[in-house]
């Protein structure tokens, strides 16, 4: 459903949403749940019809001239002798599945990416102030995830957000869930029971965004560095043709001031080498079929599905560790769940068995 | 991304009765909509998340048929099938129809020609789906993503829905022409003060042909009228062709397609050709030529089969040289 290799001029977010709400007029911007159909005389003046005309045409326009109101047709069967070569094609389809597949139900994955599209749909917040307003600017970005598998180089896997235009950088920022965020550093076989909690998300919190030009980093806490710094400085040694490259905080932008190409890939950078490619793929008013809280806002509605990684003894569990150099192990480096990790390395006592290096494990699909 | 087989078959037949009914009425169009049972598109047994991209791949198809440069009884006839779409469809909420801001203005305009032309039922269609806010309002009609290695091909989409979209009348507007006759003129005078001769002009200076501004126009006449016919021939051979067997078919088809081919190919050369042969003082009557032979080429020739087609290109560089 997206037109791939194409992609729009630089524009300021903002000005779209100005535009539109310059065009359309109150019961277009409006969120509430259902609009009126209107009266006779209201349809009358705007069109400079007269009263019975459009009288008229609300008998001769209504939607039951095209949709027979017989309800007792199934929309699951498709009707035989159809004109319609959609039908046709769509109804050879069906036959060919029947015969390949024996129960035709959803799978796991398939169910978890609608109920993700579709769960905040029409979300209303309980309190007022969380409303999203009206002619507010709905962004969808994909996200993809870094390259950490070799089958992904072709199709990377991403993931997509709805954000808002009013939102600030820093809050996708905050939403993007990546695992590198939650890798554990250090040697721990010494100490099995001591591996700190102390996750790299809380350890190296810098970030950077890098759209159109300007770096935007992350600068809420003392330990935040200037990512880009570096990038800025090899621009400027040589004269390589990027241009001036700024580099401003992130925390003061929301998404309505910035300009973006639409469909043009731009960058988030964290954890000092993690990188993701971020596209905006569409910019759109708000409708009243949106979820409308803001607080759930930036909203996740597409994950990529990875599988988890099981422990190589049980093949049960997630692993939980990782192990290099290990004699009591067949490959390496070879995986364990917790469970099994102590079972084979250590003894009763907790001594450790054997020479190996161990270190804490955390699954990509850790998000699933 | 793929798009749903057959779909735009079923529409564009669906539009192509529209149009030969030859009118904007909705109650023809519903009876072709009931003739057809067109609102069983969405039937089958299709799960939800496969039906919401469905929808959306058929909405966004309905829509291209509405916006310019299609003819305005075939935007009609979109406006018509947005609106059975979007009631028709199987979603929970609905899916929206999108409107690009740059789109926007467009159908502005073409609304108010509904109203002022007083088509009172699309114009109240066309209300009645903004009331329903059937439309997303976003930046670009599709979604965009990056890809580097797949390559999208082009949809085709019927010419005869196009509307005459002549770029040679755009370009040769009666103001230009009258433009092209002033100067024209103002340029002779000049010629006849300097020359020797009061009343006429240098034979030394005649260095275009006199009557260009008319014949300008002539040429541009001939072109349309061979627009004209060529979509006439174009609409009898679709419809013959049903009747002939496969292979005329085929090659009646063949010659069409080979026809705007060749078109093609003939303009190239005239552009490389007119460069590359004609020295610098005859440049323009050369150039005179040639499209005033391609005029009567066409007006000849419309049907003819692919071999007799092939030689011409090379037949007009020889007469190029020969000048």
């Amino acid at each position: 459903y997206e037109a791939a290799e194409l992609y729009t001029r630089a524009f300021r977010l903002g000005a779209l949403g100005h535009c539109w709400r310059q065009q359309l007029g109150p019961p277009d911007l409006s969120l509430a749940a259902e609009a009126a159909a209107g009266t006779d005389a209201a349809v009358a003046a705007e069109l400079g019809c007269t009263a019975e005309t459009a009288a008229e045409l609300r008998a001769v326009c209504s939607i039951d001239m095209l949709i027979p109101s017989d309800k007792e047709k199934d929309p699951d069967v498709i009707p035989e002798d159809s004109s319609l070569l959609t039908l046709r094609i769509r109804k050879k389809a069906l036959e060919k599945r029947e015969e390949v597949i024996i129960v035709d139900r959803a799978c796991r994955q398939e169910t978890l990416a609608y109920e993700m599209e579709s769960y905040a749909a029409g979300k209303r917040p309980d309190n007022l102030t969380d409303l999203v307003d009206e002619g507010e600017l709905l962004l969808t970005l994909n996200i993809f995830y870094p390259v950490i598998f070799q089958k992904h180089k072709d199709h990377k896997p991403y993931q997509t957000v709805l954000v808002l235009g009013s939102q600030k950088l820093t809050e996708l920022r905050d939403s993007i869930s990546c695992v590198s965020d939650l890798q554990i550093g250090g040697e721990f076989s010494s100490q099995p029971d001591q591996a700190p909690e102390h996750i790299s998300k809380d350890l190296y919190k810098s970030a950077f965004f890098y759209f159109e030009g300007t770096f935007y980093n992350d600068k809420r806490y003392p330990e935040c560095r200037d990512l880009s710094r570096t990038v800025i400085e090899w621009s400027e040694t040589h004269d390589r043709g990027y241009g001036n490259l700024q580099s401003v905080k992130m925390e003061d932008y929301t998404f309505n001031d910035l300009s973006l190409k639409i469909g043009f890939p731009y960058l988030f950078c964290h954890q000092g080498d993690c990188e993701h490619i971020i596209i905006v793929t569409d910019t759109r008013l708000i409708h009243h079929d949106d979820c409308l809280d803001r607080n759930l806002y930036p909203l996740l509605i597409k994950k990529h599905w990875l599988c988890t990684r099981k422990c190589f003894v049980c093949k049960k569990y997630t692993a939980r560790w990782v192990t290099n150099k290990d004699s009591l192990a067949p490959v390496d480096p070879c995986l364990f769940c917790d469970v099994c990790f102590r079972m084979l390395h250590y003894d009763a006592e907790g001594n450790k068995l054997g020479e190996f290096l161990a270190y804490p494990y955390v699954d990509p699909g850790i998000f699933n | 991304m793929s798009s749903v087989q057959g779909l735009q078959e079923d529409c564009e037949e669906l539009l192509g009765a529209f149009q030969k009914a030859d009118t904007v009425r909705f109650e023809r169009f519903a009876e072709m909509w009931r003739e057809r049972r067109f609102h069983t598109i969405f039937y089958g047994r299709i799960r939800a998340l496969e039906r919401n991209k469905l929808t959306k791949k058929t909405l966004e198809l309905a829509q291209q048929y509405f916006l310019p440069p299609y003819a305005f009884q075939i935007r009609v006839g979109a406006l018509y099938l947005l609106y059975g779409l979007y009631n028709a469809q199987l979603c929970q909420p609905k899916q929206k129809i999108r409107i690009a801001l740059k789109d926007w203005p467009e159908i502005q305009r073409f609304q108010r020609d509904l109203i002022d032309s007083q088509h009172y039922d699309a114009a109240y269609i066309f209300r009645a789906l903004r009331l329903a806010r059937a439309f997303h309002f976003t930046a670009m009609p599709k979604l965009l993503n990056y890809r580097t290695k797949k390559k999208i091909g082009e949809k085709e989409f019927k010419e005869e829905f196009k509307d005459q979209s002549n770029r040679v009348n755009s370009l040769i507007t009666n103001n230009a022409l009258e433009e092209l006759m002033n100067i024209h003129d103002h340029y002779q005078k000049m010629k006849c003060v300097i020359s020797a001769d009061r009343s006429q002009p240098d034979k030394a200076l005649s260095l275009i042909k006199d009557d260009l501004v008319v014949n300008l126009k002539d040429i541009t006449l001939e072109y349309q009228e061979w627009q004209q016919n060529r979509m006439k021939l174009f609409l009898n051979a679709k419809e013959t062709g049903e009747i002939l067997n496969k292979k005329e078919e085929e090659t009646l088809l063949e010659s069409e397609g080979s026809e705007r081919a060749n078109a093609l190919a003939r303009i190239k050369y005239k552009s490389y050709s007119a460069v590359v042969e004609a020295s610098k003082s005859r440049r323009h009557r050369q150039v005179k030529l040639e499209s005033s032979e391609s005029g009567l080429n066409y007006r000849k020739s419309p049907n003819k089969s692919r071999k007799n087609k092939r030689p011409q290109p090379a037949r007009r560089r020889d007469s190029l040289e020969v000048e």
